[in-house]
């Protein structure tokens, strides 16, 4: 298997607050990675760092081998990562199609074809397919403000498997879902890995989503890395239960 | 009855261009949570460019409109939002607003000065001509008003809500942070929507000059109408900033006519008092909720 992203030796102040303080972890291709540690343990930080919307004080990040540390949102989108938003970040006035379509980036054209061009019949069908894939039929023409939380949640997973993505960053995708809905986003993305070979990083605070989903864990505690292994693993080490799970 | 048709058909017509002034307001709002308060002002001078051109430099009238237009929206579309609103949004929303005041006030003194005090007549595309229908006469010109302003409203809700760059611009100004990501070119949407302001007060400005003559004094009650509309209407929609241009002109046209043409600049205050107590997100809007 060969590795897909290579965080090495992250660090991120803000003046004199160190959030992420050297973090080391690898992701392999096809595997569905989960991060949780407490509130303000600089999980999102991370990714942040990652994802190139704040730039590291310190460390590398290597996307397929080649170093990628400081490239900004829009380039790593291009080379196939995207992300979805712990708080909801839907466009609420467009439709649920329409927000999609925006995902898919049909903004890659020339000017002329951008200004005057009608929709892209192939990224609506795209659209469309990831509709049916999420199950979200009866609302694509719905405006996405007027979605329940569940259903938004779901639209921003949507939206972040538009481009193709190989590498997805999940930012507490089961917050504030309602069960039902999380057993079917936690469905839905085990089909989406298997059968697309997307790679996940998830961040999540609910133990049992991150253990039934993930296969392997990274444990963060203040801003560092605790403990990497299976779920089993994670729950069986001592310094965790210390740190997080016996809270 | 014929009689209340006609002053309807007015009302249209200026409530077309209170509609593309407002229409300006809510698109520049929605990217850049601005109000411009030189609206009015941005309607009157691309007229008084346009006499200028013909009167000082001798241009013929299509040469005069053209070039005046083109000035006027590099300098009050692209300038504006460059020499302006880019380095005093950075210091919030209402030191802003104040430099728009200022604004107004110097281009209405400079049309003034710069130009005449007088009101110029301005030509017309139409014949000032006025035709019977059933009984009624209706002006020419108040006809091509309500037919030109529909057609480029029209236009524009086409270009925004079924093309891509359209659905970009929407995106910009919904969640500009998610639109960077996805690549969205948010900068130049925000100077769009400063581009597509300018050119529709230019459109309003060739409109109206016609019939309320060119003078340095006219964006006053434009300015204030059109702020009122955009208000009734709800400013994060464009429908809503045509009804509430409309609802204005037709209530000013027919509070001119049945109450009092000295109390007329009230009566649209009066619908803002009580849009704003009872519904405040205006007819068509949708209340916003912003985070800090």
């Amino acid at each position: 298997m060969a590795t897909v992203l290579e965080v090495e030796g992250v660090r991120k102040q803000f003046g004199g607050i160190t959030a992420v303080d050297g973090v080391s972890f690898t992701v392999e291709e096809g595997e569905i990675l989960g991060i949780i540690g407490p509130n303000g343990c600089g999980k999102s930080t991370l990714f942040n760092c990652i994802l190139g919307q704040l730039a590291p004080t310190a460390g590398r990040i290597r996307l397929d081998g080649m170093d990628v540390t400081g490239m900004n949102p829009e380039q790593m989108n291009r080379r196939g990562v995207s992300r979805t938003f712990q708080l909801l970040q839907v466009f609420p006035e467009l439709s649920v199609r329409e927000n999609l379509i925006l995902a898919g980036q049909e903004h890659q054209g020339t000017m002329l074809s951008r200004l005057f061009g009608a929709r892209d019949a192939g990224l609506t069908a795209a659209a469309d397919r990831m509709i049916g894939f999420f199950r979200l039929q009866h609302l694509a023409d719905t405006r996405a403000g007027g979605l329940s939380y569940g259903q938004q949640k779901l639209l921003d997973a949507a939206m972040a498997f538009m481009a193709g993505p190989r590498l997805v960053l999940l930012d507490e995708p089961a917050g504030g879902v309602n069960l039902t809905m999380l057993g079917d986003l936690k469905e839905r993305l085990k089909v989406m890995n298997a059968e697309a070979g997307a790679t996940f990083v998830v961040i999540e605070h609910n133990m049992d989503f991150v253990m039934s989903l993930c296969t392997r864990v990274v444990v963060m505690a203040e801003g560092k890395v605790l403990a990497v292994g299976t779920p089993a693993e994670v729950r069986a080490n001592p310094a965790v239960i210390e740190a997080y799970l016996g809270h | 009855m014929a009689e209340f048709l006609a002053y309807l058909i007015a009302g249209l017509a200026t409530g077309a261009i209170y509609a593309l002034a407002a229409i300006g307001f809510t698109l520049v709002w929605q990217t850049s949570q601005m109000i411009n308060f030189a609206q009015g002002e941005f309607v009157m001078l691309p007229a008084i460019l346009i006499l200028a051109a013909v009167k000082l430099a001798g241009l013929p009238v299509w040469a005069a409109a053209i070039l005046g237009i083109a000035a006027f929206i590099a300098l009050f579309g692209w300038g504006f939002k460059l020499v302006i609103v880019d380095p005093m949004i950075r210091h919030g929303v209402l030191p802003l607003a104040i430099a728009t005041m200022a604004l107004s006030i110097i281009m209405k003194e400079g049309a003034k000065d710069g130009f005449t005090a007088e009101a110029q007549r301005f030509p017309s595309l139409v014949p000032q001509e006025t035709v019977s229908f059933l009984g009624i006469s209706i002006s020419l010109q108040h006809i091509a008003i309500i037919i030109v302003a529909c057609l480029a409203i029209g236009t524009l809700q086409w270009f925004v809500t079924r093309t891509k760059t359209g659905r970009q611009m929407q995106a910009s100004a919904q969640n500009p942070n998610v639109a960077l990501i996805l690549g969205i070119p948010v900068a130049q949407m925000v100077m769009l929507t400063f581009l597509i302001n300018a050119a529709l007060a230019a459109l309003a400005s060739i409109l109206i000059s016609p019939i309320y003559l060119a003078k340095f004094s006219n964006g006053e009650v434009i300015g204030l109408f059109a702020f009122i509309a955009a208000i009734v209407g709800g400013f994060n929609q464009v429908r809503g900033a045509l009804a509430g241009g409309l609802i204005v002109g037709v209530i000013d046209s027919l509070a001119a006519a049945y109450i009092s043409t000295s109390y007329r600049l009230a009566v649209p205050l009066v619908l803002l008092v009580v849009i704003i107590l009872i519904k405040p997100e205006g007819l068509f809007g949708r209340k916003e909720e912003r985070g800090v």
